[in-house]
């Protein structure tokens, strides 16, 4: 007697399994908005002078909870659309996979900090390297992309550290506030367009 | 195959719905009603006559409850229908093991 049927049965049962603790709230707007807050905050740089190792820490951090604040307010309207709770089990797994990351990203911008380093331009790279990897770890429960997502922010960052230092004589703030820019807004936007486009295209299939 | 193996298997989870419930429970502490029926396509009857089936059985436990003024059904595994969920889980093996020598 054959066993193909028993064998389907675990496969579907594994498959049901992955699903039901991935995260599945929609990730498209929350990438254009993080993206768009981004650019913005580094354009805004261009015209009013944000100078200094503490001043940019304080501004990007100040950006930073906008980000996360406008990105929390768009996961719960998602959440109340669909009639479900907003810290949903698979909602907790990611934050809880991603905070050490972004536990040692916040530790080692404030040892800079208080260093006095003058390496300015240093710190977007820890921060992005740091969220790389907080995403990567959330990425297990998420969609695939994810992880190449945090893939693609540590190795940039690792890239960016070596070419910066070397390439550039003597990186400003104002090179800082670009990297931030480049980072943490143009590659979220860019990954949100792609998202919007292939996450519709689930959704009709 | 060993026909006892088969024997073994639980009738009330060995159905396509069912199983797919199962195992969406398994993975997860709770799941609302709404969001199971969106993610195995079934529909609202269809869901309810399962659910109502593995209540019975002792396998799934319903919470209803409000959210703001919505209502709001969670469904979770019981202590008993994890261990039925796991059994099954064997016995499918033991039927694959066996087929394959």
């Amino acid at each position: 007697m054959s066993s193909h049927w028993a064998e389907h049965n675990l496969d579907v049962i594994r498959t049901l399994m992955e699903r039901s603790a991935l995260y599945r709230r929609a990730l498209a707007p929350l990438m254009i908005a993080a993206g768009l807050v981004g650019i913005g905050a580094s354009t805004v740089t261009c015209f009013v002078k944000i100078d200094g190792l503490t001043a940019f820490a304080m501004y990007w951090l100040l950006v930073a909870a906008v980000a996360q604040g406008i990105c929390l307010l768009l996961v719960r309207r998602q959440a109340l659309k669909s009639e479900e709770e907003f810290w949903s089990a698979p909602t907790r797994r990611v934050a809880h996979a991603a905070l050490p990351g972004f536990f040692v990203g916040a530790a080692a911008s404030l040892i800079v900090v208080r260093s006095a380093a003058e390496e300015v331009w240093m710190l977007p790279l820890i921060w992005s390297a740091a969220y790389g990897c907080g995403i990567h770890a959330a990425g297990f429960f998420m969609p695939r992309g994810m992880k190449l997502f945090g893939w693609l922010m540590i190795l940039l960052s690792l890239g960016l550290f070596i070419g910066v230092g070397g390439v550039v004589d003597s990186p400003t703030t104002e090179t800082a506030h670009y990297l931030m820019g480049g980072l943490f807004g143009v590659l979220h936007l860019v990954y949100g367009v792609y998202l919007r486009f292939t996450e519709s295209a689930k959704e009709s299939a | 195959m060993n026909p006892e193996d088969f024997h073994k298997l639980d009738r009330v989870i060995h159905e396509k719905g069912r199983m797919a419930i199962m195992s969406l429970l398994a993975a997860t502490p709770e799941v609302s009603f709404t969001d199971m029926r969106d993610t195995l396509g079934m529909t609202d009857g269809n869901l309810t006559t399962h659910i109502k089936h593995l209540q019975k059985a002792g396998y799934v436990g319903v919470t209803k409850s409000f959210r703001g003024k919505r209502p709001l059904t969670t469904l979770s595994l019981t202590g008993e229908g994890r261990s039925a969920f796991a059994g099954y889980i064997d016995a499918l093996e033991k039927i694959v093991k066996s087929a394959r020598g």
